[in-house]
C-alpha cells in the first residue's frame, strides 16, 4: 500500500462524506420554513413537547383486523370531526392494522377534545316513556315533586298533524328537536300506565352477552342490593310494580330510598330496567356513569338520560334539566346514517341523510313513532325518537310524520348545538366501532422536562463511551470521538429532514433508541481495533496492519450491523406506537453508523497509520501490544491447545 | 503464567481460559436460570403495569406539595368520582420540573377530567399543568401480541440469515443463547418484581438484536479459526472454538462495556432523575438483558455450538485423530512438550494463514 495512493483514496472518502453531509443539510435548510433556528428543529413527539394523544382501537366481533379501506374511511371521518372542532393541526394517523391515533401537540385542555373523539355508538330508539330527573332540592322544594300523578303529556308530544308522509326529500314535518319542547316539571311521572311494552323490555341479559360481563353484572347487582338494604329494595320493587299507590308520598319514598342515590354506575347498570327508571333517587348523573356500552346493545330496551337546556324567556338565564327515558330496541344504528350537516334557515337545524338500507329502517321507525304519537292513550312521548350516543340521549325529537326521505331535526338550537349534533351523527356513522385504548395529555412543562432528561441521558452515555475509549484505546479514542460527533451530526440532520418529509417524530422512546445505537456504533470500533491489535500482535507494522484489519473487521461489522438493522426493521413493521419510534431511531442510527464506518473511520485510520504518532506505542493505545511482543509467547502457545 | 495477571492476558487476547471444556458448568447454569425463572413465574407471577391491567395515571407538578399531600388529594378526588377507585403511592419524577406520578384504577374520561379539575382547584394551579394518561388493559396486550409476532418473524428471518451466513448449528447456538438471555432477563424481572410495561417489552425486543449481534461477532471468529480445520490434524474443533472465544473475549468485554455504559446512563437518568417512565423502564430491561447477552455470547453460544458439532461424525473422528497424533508425538519423545507446534508451523506456512489466526502464524515469528 503505497502512501500516495492511500492518501488519494482517503481524500475521496472524506469528500464523499462531506458531500453527503452537505446535501443533507442543504435539504434541511432548503425545504424548511421559518427562521434559521426553526429549520433546525426536529419534530418532537407529544411526550417531549406536551399535547394530547388518543389511541382508538377497533373492536370487531371476530377479533380480526378490519379491512384497510374501512379503517381509512374511519380515519377520514375522525379527522374531519377533529378538524371541525377547530383544533390546530391535529394529526390523525392509522397505526398498525387496527389503531387510529389522534395527536394534538402543544398545550390543550384536551378533555373536551377527548370526549369528542371518544368512540361512540349511535343508536336511534323510540321513546317508550320519560320522566324528569329530580334531585333532593326538587323533592324538598315542593310538597309534591315533579313526578306527580298528573299524566299530562310532554308538550311536544302533541303531533302536528301537518305531516305529509310522502314528502320524500326533507319533509316539512320537523323531527322536532328536544330541548325546549321536552317535558318540564309537568311531565308525566306515571310510567305505570305503560311500562315497557313488550317482553323485550325485560332486562335479562341477552344470550350474546359475554359471560364475564354477565358475571360482573351479577356481582354488581348483589353489591347494589347489599348497599341499599333489604327493606329499601322491597320498597323499590313495590314502587316500580305499582307507582300509583305511592301518589302523594313521593317525598317520603324519596327520603326512604336515598341509598339508591349512592350506587355506582356499574351497580346502577346491573339494576333491572324498571328500577333504573322508576326509582326517583337514581339520578341521571349515576346513569351517565354506567360503564361504556351499557346501552349499546340494540336488541335491548334501555334507560338513558337527555340533557335539556332551557332559556328563561324573561331573564335569559339558562337552566339545565335532565330527563330520564325508557327507550325501545334500537332499530336504526349509527352505521345507517350517510351524512349529517348543520344548516340555518329560520333557525338552526340538522339535516340527516340515510344510507339506502338505513332509510327503510328509519322510515319504519318514524312510522311506528308517528303512530305511537297518534295513539291518544299513550301520551308519554312515544312519538319521539331518541338519538342515543354512548350512555346519553343526545336529542329526542318528536316525529311529526312518517319520514321516507332525509330528516331534519329542528328546535331551539344554537349554532354550536347544531355543529356538535351533526358531528356526533356523522361520527356515529363510523364504519367501525372503536374502543379508546390509550389517552394521555402531557403538560408542556413535563414534556420539555422529559426532553431535557432524555438529552442528558444521551449526553452522559456518549461521554462515558468516549471516556472509556480514551482510557482503553488512547489516541485511537480520538477516532471514536470524532466519528461519534460525525454520527451525531448526520443523525440530527436526518432527524430534522425525515420529520419534515415523512413525519417522523422524535419521542422519548426514539431518544432511547439513539442511546442504544451508541453502543452499537462504539462496538464497531471495538471490533476493528481488536482486530488491529491481533494484526500487530502477529508482528505486522501498524501501517500494514490497518488495511488487513479493516478487510477482516469490515465483514464482521457488516454481518453484525445487518442483524441490528434487521431487528429494527422487523420491530418497525410489526410494532406499534412508541415501539415503532424506538425501532426507527435504532435502525436509522445503525445505517448512519455504517456510513460513518465506511466513509470516515476507515479513511481516517488509513491516514493515521502513516503518521509518526500512530507508530509510537505509547500514544496509539496499541502500545501494550507492541511493547512485549515475544516475552510470553511460549506460555500462551502452550496453554491454548492443551486445555480443551 | 509467567507472572502475567489475568487482566493483561485478557488485554492481549491470551487469557487462555478453558471455556469450552467446562460445557457442563455452563449448561447447568443455564438450566438453573431456566428453573428459577419458571418457578418464579409460577409462584410470583409478573408484576404488570397499568398498560396491561388498565388504569389512569396523573402527574402533578411537585411544586404543589409533598408526595403524601398529592397522594391523598388524588385519592380523595378519585373516590369522589368513583367510590371504588383505588390509588397507588405517588412516585416522584425528576427532570427539569419535578412532578409526582400517581396511578389509579380505571376511570372514564369524564371522571378523570373531574379528578384533574378537583386537583387543580385544590392546589390552585392551572388544569393544563396536570398530565394524565388513561390506558385500557387492551393497550398492553396489543403491544405484547404485536411484539410476539415481531419476535416470531425476527427469529425466522435471523435463523435463515445465520444458516446462510454461517451454518445451521451456529443458528441454533445463537438462538439458544438468545433464549437464555430472555429467560435470564425475565427471571430477574420476576424475582425482583419489577413492573412490566410496554417499554419493557420494547426493551426485550432490543435485547434480541443485541444478543444476536454479539453472538455473530464471536461466531465470526469461530468460523475463521475453524475454517479448513478438518483438513489438518493440529487442533481439534473444540480447541479452535475455545481459542476463538478467548481471542474475542476482550472484544466481548469491551463491547459489553461500551454498550452498557450508555444504557447505564439511560438508567441513571431514567431512574435517578426522572424516577419513572419510558427511560427507566427501557434502561432497566436493557441493562439486565445486555449484561445477560454478553454472558451468554461468551459462555453459552459457543459451548452449544461445540456440543452440536461434536455430535457430527467427521468432527468427532477428527478430534480422535488429533488426539491420536498428539499421543504418538509424545511417544516419539517430544519430551512432554505438549504441543502440535511443529505441525502447526508446517501447515500454517503452507496455508498462508489469515492474520487473526495467532496460533498458526505466531511460530513463524520466532
Amino acid at each position: 500500500m503505497a502512501a500516495p495512493q492511500g492518501q488519494l483514496r482517503v481524500k475521496w472518502y472524506f469528500i464523499s462524506l462531506l458531500s453527503i453531509t452537505a446535501v443533507l443539510f442543504a435539504l434541511v435548510f432548503g425545504t424548511g420554513s421559518g427562521s434559521f433556528t426553526d429549520r433546525l428543529k426536529p419534530r418532537l413527539g407529544l411526550d417531549l413537547q406536551g399535547g394530547t394523544s388518543i389511541t382508538l382501537q377497533t373492536k370487531t366481533s371476530d377479533n380480526k383486523p378490519p379491512a384497510k379501506d374501512k379503517l381509512d374511511e374511519a380515519r377520514n371521518i375522525i379527522e374531519q370531526r377533529v378538524n371541525a372542532t377547530g383544533v390546530a393541526e391535529p394529526e390523525v394517523v392509522v397505526e398498525g392494522d387496527r389503531n387510529i391515533v389522534v395527536n394534538i401537540a402543544g398545550a390543550q385542555t384536551g378533555d373536551g377534545f377527548r370526549a369528542l373523539v371518544a368512540p361512540a355508538e349511535l343508536r336511534f330508539r323510540q321513546v317508550v316513556t320519560s320522566t324528569p330527573d329530580i334531585d333532593e332540592a326538587a323533592v324538598n322544594a315542593t310538597p309534591s315533586p315533579s313526578p306527580s300523578a298528573s299524566g299530562s303529556p310532554a308538550p311536544s308530544a302533541s303531533p302536528s298533524a301537518s305531516a305529509s308522509p310522502n314528502a320524500a326529500v326533507s319533509p316539512t314535518p320537523e323531527a322536532t328537536a328536544k330541548p325546549s319542547a321536552t317535558p318540564s316539571a309537568s311531565a308525566s311521572a306515571a310510567p305505570s300506565a305503560t311500562p315497557a311494552p313488550s317482553g323485550s323490555a325485560a332486562p335479562s341479559p341477552s344470550p350474546t352477552v359475554n359471560p364475564d360481563v354477565a358475571k360482573r353484572k351479577e356481582e354488581a347487582l348483589a353489591s347494589a342490593k347489599a348497599a341499599v338494604g333489604d327493606a329499601n329494595w322491597q320498597l323499590a320493587q313495590q314502587l316500580i310494580d305499582n307507582p300509583s299507590q305511592f301518589q302523594g308520598h313521593e317525598k317520603d319514598v324519596y327520603n326512604q330510598l336515598k341509598p339508591f342515590g349512592k350506587l355506582t354506575g356499574a351497580q346502577v347498570d346491573a339494576l333491572p330496567l324498571k328500577m333504573q327508571f322508576g326509582v326517583y333517587n337514581i339520578s341521571c348523573k349515576q346513569l351517565g356513569e354506567r360503564p361504556p356500552g351499557a346501552v349499546a346493545d340494540p336488541t335491548q330496551n334501555v334507560v338513558a338520560c337527555g340533557k335539556d337546556t332551557n332559556t328563561d324567556p324573561k331573564t335569559k338565564k339558562k337552566t339545565t334539566s335532565w330527563t330520564k327515558y325508557v327507550l325501545d330496541v334500537a332499530s336504526v344504528l349509527g352505521t345507517d346514517v350517510a351524512d349529517a350537516t348543520g344548516s340555518y334557515d329560520t333557525g338552526w337545524k340538522v339535516n340527516m341523510k340515510f344510507k339506502s338500507a338505513g332509510q327503510d329502517k328509519w322510515t319504519e321507525l318514524t312510522k311506528k313513532a308517528y303512530n305511537g304519537g297518534q295513539n291518544a292513550t299513550q301520551q308519554n312521548g312515544t312519538d319521539r325518537v331518541a338519538i342515543v350516543l354512548d350512555n346519553a340521549v343526545v336529542s329526542a325529537p318528536a316525529i311529526q310524520g312518517v319520514i321516507n326521505g332525509d330528516a331534519q331535526i329542528t328546535g331551539s338550537f344554537s349554532r354550536e348545538d347544531v355543529t356538535n349534533l351533526a358531528a356526533q351523527l356523522r361520527f356515529g356513522s363510523l364504519p367501525l366501532t372503536f374502543e379508546q385504548s390509550q389517552a394521555q395529555t402531557i403538560s408542556p412543562t413535563l414534556g420539555s422536562a422529559q426532553l431535557k432528561a432524555g438529552l442528558l441521558a444521551a449526553g452522559i452515555g456518549m461521554l462515558l463511551v468516549i471516556i472509556y475509549s480514551f482510557f482503553y484505546y488512547r489516541l485511537l479514542g480520538t477516532v471514536i470521538f470524532l466519528s461519534l460527533i460525525m454520527s451525531a451530526i448526520l443523525v440530527f440532520g436526518a432527524l430534522v429532514l425525515l420529520g419534515r418529509q415523512i413525519g417522523f417524530t422524535l419521542t422519548l422512546a426514539g431518544i432511547a433508541g439513539f442511546i442504544v445505537s451508541l453502543g452499537v456504533a462504539a462496538d464497531s470500533f471495538v471490533i476493528y481495533f481488536e482486530r488491529l491489535k491481533d494484526e500487530i500482535r502477529d508482528g505486522r507494522s501498524p501501517r500494514s496492519a490497518v488495511p488487513r484489519a479493516w478487510a477482516r473487521a469490515r465483514r464482521t461489522i457488516i454481518s453484525a450491523n445487518a442483524i441490528s438493522i434487521l431487528a429494527a426493521v422487523v420491530l418497525y413493521i410489526f410494532a406499534i406506537g412508541t415501539v415503532q419510534g424506538f425501532a426507527f431511531a435504532l435502525g436509522l442510527a445503525t445505517v448512519l453508523d455504517l456510513v460513518v464506518v465506511f466513509l470516515f473511520r476507515h479513511p481516517i485510520m488509513a491516514a493515521f497509520a502513516s503518521t509518526k504518532a500512530f507508530l509510537s506505542p505509547r500514544v496509539s493505545g496499541l502500545g501494550r501490544v507492541l511493547n512485549k511482543p515475544t516475552e510470553q509467547g511460549d506460555t500462551i502457545i502452550s496453554t491454548n491447545p492443551k486445555e480443551a | 503464567m509467567a507472572g502475567l495477571g489475568l487482566a493483561t492476558r485478557l488485554y492481549r487476547g491470551d487469557a487462555g481460559l478453558n471455556i469450552i471444556g467446562k460445557k457442563k458448568v455452563w449448561f447447568s447454569v443455564a438450566l438453573t436460570v431456566l428453573l428459577i425463572t419458571v418457578l418464579s413465574f409460577v409462584f410470583r407471577g409478573p408484576q404488570l403495569g397499568i398498560d396491561f391491567t388498565g388504569g389512569n395515571k396523573f402527574q402533578v407538578p411537585a411544586s404543589v406539595g409533598d408526595a403524601k399531600q398529592v397522594e391523598s388529594a388524588i385519592a380523595k378526588a378519585v373516590t369522589d368520582v368513583d367510590p371504588k377507585g383505588k390509588t397507588l403511592a405517588a412516585v416522584k419524577i425528576g427532570g427539569g420540573e419535578a412532578s409526582y406520578e400517581v396511578k389509579t384504577t380505571s376511570l372514564n374520561p369524564d371522571q378523570s377530567f373531574k379528578v384533574k379539575t378537583a386537583l387543580a382547584q385544590k392546589f390552585g394551579i392551572d388544569v393544563t399543568k396536570i398530565s394524565d394518561t388513561q390506558v385500557s388493559g387492551a393497550w398492553g396486550s396489543q403491544v405484547t401480541s404485536k411484539a410476539l409476532t415481531g419476535l416470531a418473524v425476527f427469529l425466522a428471518i435471523v435463523i435463515g440469515y445465520l444458516v446462510i451466513r454461517f451454518e445451521w448449528r451456529m443458528a441454533i447456538g445463537a438462538v439458544a443463547s438468545l433464549i437464555l438471555d430472555l429467560t435470564l432477563t425475565a427471571g430477574v424481572y420476576l424475582l425482583v418484581g419489577f413492573e412490566i410495561t410496554p417499554s419493557t417489552v420494547i426493551g426485550f425486543l432490543t435485547i434480541l438484536g443485541f444478543a444476536l449481534y454479539d453472538v455473530v461477532v464471536v461466531f465470526d471468529k469461530v468460523q475463521e479459526n475453524t475454517g479448513g480445520i478438518l483438513a489438518r490434524n493440529t487442533m481439534t474443533y473444540p480447541e479452535a472454538a475455545n481459542l476463538a472465544v478467548n481471542q474475542t473475549l476482550m472484544r466481548s468485554i469491551n463491547t459489553g462495556l461500551v454498550a452498557l455504559l450508555p444504557v447505564g446512563g439511560l438508567l441513571f437518568i431514567g431512574a435517578g432523575l426522572l424516577g419513572a417512565g419510558t427511560l427507566k423502564d427501557l434502561g432497566l430491561v436493557l441493562f439486565i438483558g445486555m449484561g445477560a447477552a454478553v454472558y451468554s455470547s461468551i459462555f453459552f453460544a459457543t459451548p452449544v455450538l461445540v456440543w452440536l458439532k461434536e455430535k457430527e461424525g467427521r468432527v468427532a473422528a477428527h478430534t480422535q485423530r488429533v488426539f491420536a497424533r498428539r499421543a504418538s508425538l509424545v511417544e516419539k519423545g517430544e519430551d512432554g512438550v505438549p504441543t502440535p507446534r511443529v505441525p502447526v508451523f508446517v501447515d500454517g506456512g503452507t496455508l498462508a494463514p489469515k492474520p487473526g489466526q495467532r496460533p498458526v502464524s505466531r511460530p513463524r515469528k520466532r
